[in-house]
């Protein structure tokens, strides 16, 4: 299977890494075993803009998926996190902290945001989205926000 | 897979040096933002120069429109040699002349001749993307 | 010889180029910024150039890049103003992202990328004072 889904939008091209889950506010999951790793999707980072600000929770806090756990102020928008799953933080990306535009330049890799160590993963999945129905999401979403992309 | 197909590059001269290059820049938001919005999409220029995948791959694929300030073309020039002829080709003291404008003298804080201006190197523009897209 | 020597201290310049990119309110930052600089707070001493003219290889950019130290403002990490000096293989002295003057300044969040707004006018002002003291800095390398 391909490593991304593409969609081009305008100048633009949308991925989605086929190997991820998502939820519905455009944050991924990388589950392996009974760890994710967290963040944000290409949709979410190329319309928002330029990451401008992180905020986030600390190590050790326990997280319920559908919960904040963090922000992120851009050159557009202030947006929260929202957990694609529940468990606790065991740790929180610490290059963002002078790198933050990590998260626009390569969300799906140097750009994470946090690894959980997952709780009810179970539970969880219900939430989620594998890649597939993301990018649907994903398309539907983009002729939507068409205008906003041009700010 | 593409979800838009009708679209023109607009590729504006960032000009720092000159009004006409800020004249440039706000004819080319004015026509994104409120006279062909969904028929335009700006090139950044100098991420454009600098290698921009998605400025590039789009000037590759769709028509472009150049926008220049001056007679050094760089909007042209540079569209020409990384993706090939514009559509069209604008130079804005042709526009200003042909419109009987006076040249701009300021480069920030527009008064109402920079503004005169940039409204009519705006309808140009749009003018030209109506032209490329056959409308 | 003095005079001659008097002259060439007085055209010391330093170049600070924007990128102006035309998608990010950043761009329009940066450009401002250098506004600031060479009409307001530096003028004769700090000079601008076109970005795209470095590139295209037009002679006279060319040559006050060379001849001179160089502050870059970018509007993103893509850093399209200092690639295209460093590109030219000459030396970028000082290179800054305008998005790390908001930081420093978040009372004054900017907007507008085809003309900026009151707070992004107040912080392109901000940043070019802080600057200023580097235009200085480099100005005086130059005349040693």
């Amino acid at each position: 299977m391909a490593e991304f889904l593409e969609a081009t939008y305008d100048k633009f091209v949308f991925r989605v890494k086929t190997d991820y889950f998502y939820n519905r506010e455009d944050f991924w999951a990388d589950i392996q075993g009974n760890k994710a790793t967290v963040g944000v999707s290409d949709l979410l980072q190329k319309s928002k803009g330029d990451v401008a600000i992180l905020e986030t929770v600390e190590p050790g806090t326990e997280v319920r998926q559908g919960q904040e756990i963090g922000k992120i102020e851009t050159i557009k928008a202030t947006f929260g996190i929202i957990s694609p799953v529940s468990g606790k933080v065991v740790e929180v990306n610490s290059e963002l902290e002078n790198s933050a535009y990590l998260i626009n330049e390569d969300p799906y890799g140097a750009g994470w945001l946090y690894k959980i160590e997952l709780t009810s993963l179970q539970q969880d999945q219900q939430g989620l989205l594998q890649a597939n129905a993301y990018f649907e999401l994903m398309k539907e979403k983009l002729t939507q926000i068409s205008a906003e992309m041009k700010k | 897979m593409a979800i838009e197909v009708m679209k023109v590059g607009i590729v504006s001269c960032s000009g720092e040096d000159l009004p006409e290059g800020t004249i440039s820049r706000i004819a080319c938001r004015k026509v994104l933002e409120d006279l062909r919005p969904a028929e335009t999409v700006t090139i950044c220029l100098p991420l454009f120069i600098a290698g921009g995948k998605e400025e590039r791959d789009f000037a590759t694929n769709y028509p472009t429109i150049t926008v220049d300030g001056c007679d050094k073309r760089c909007a042209r020039i540079s569209t020409e040699r990384l993706s090939g002829k514009p559509s069209k080709s604008l130079l804005i003291p042709e526009i200003l002349k042909k419109r009987g404008l006076a040249s701009p003298t300021r480069r920030r804080n527009l008064g109402a001749e920079e503004k005169a201006a940039a409204q009519a190197v705006a309808e140009e523009i749009a003018q030209a993307v109506d032209e490329v897209l056959g409308g | 010889m003095e005079k001659h020597n008097k002259q060439e201290r007085q055209d010391k310049k330093v170049v600070v180029l924007a990128c102006s990119g035309i998608g990010k309110v950043y761009g329009a930052v940066a450009r401002e910024t250098v506004y600031e600089l060479v009409e307001r707070l530096r003028p004769g001493k700090a000079v601008t150039t076109c970005l795209p003219l470095l590139v295209i290889g037009d002679p006279d950019a060319k040559k006050l890049v060379s001849d001179h130290p160089v502050i870059t403002i970018d509007g993103c990490p893509k850093s399209c103003s200092e690639k295209s000096v460093t590109a030219l293989g000459a030396k970028v002295a000082k290179s800054y992202q305008a998005i790390n003057f908001y930081k420093a300044h978040k009372e004054l969040k900017p907007a507008g990328i085809a003309e900026l707004d009151e707070a992004g006018q107040k912080l392109a002002a901000v940043a070019a004072e802080e600057l200023a003291p580097v235009v200085d800095d480099l100005a005086a390398e130059e005349d040693k």
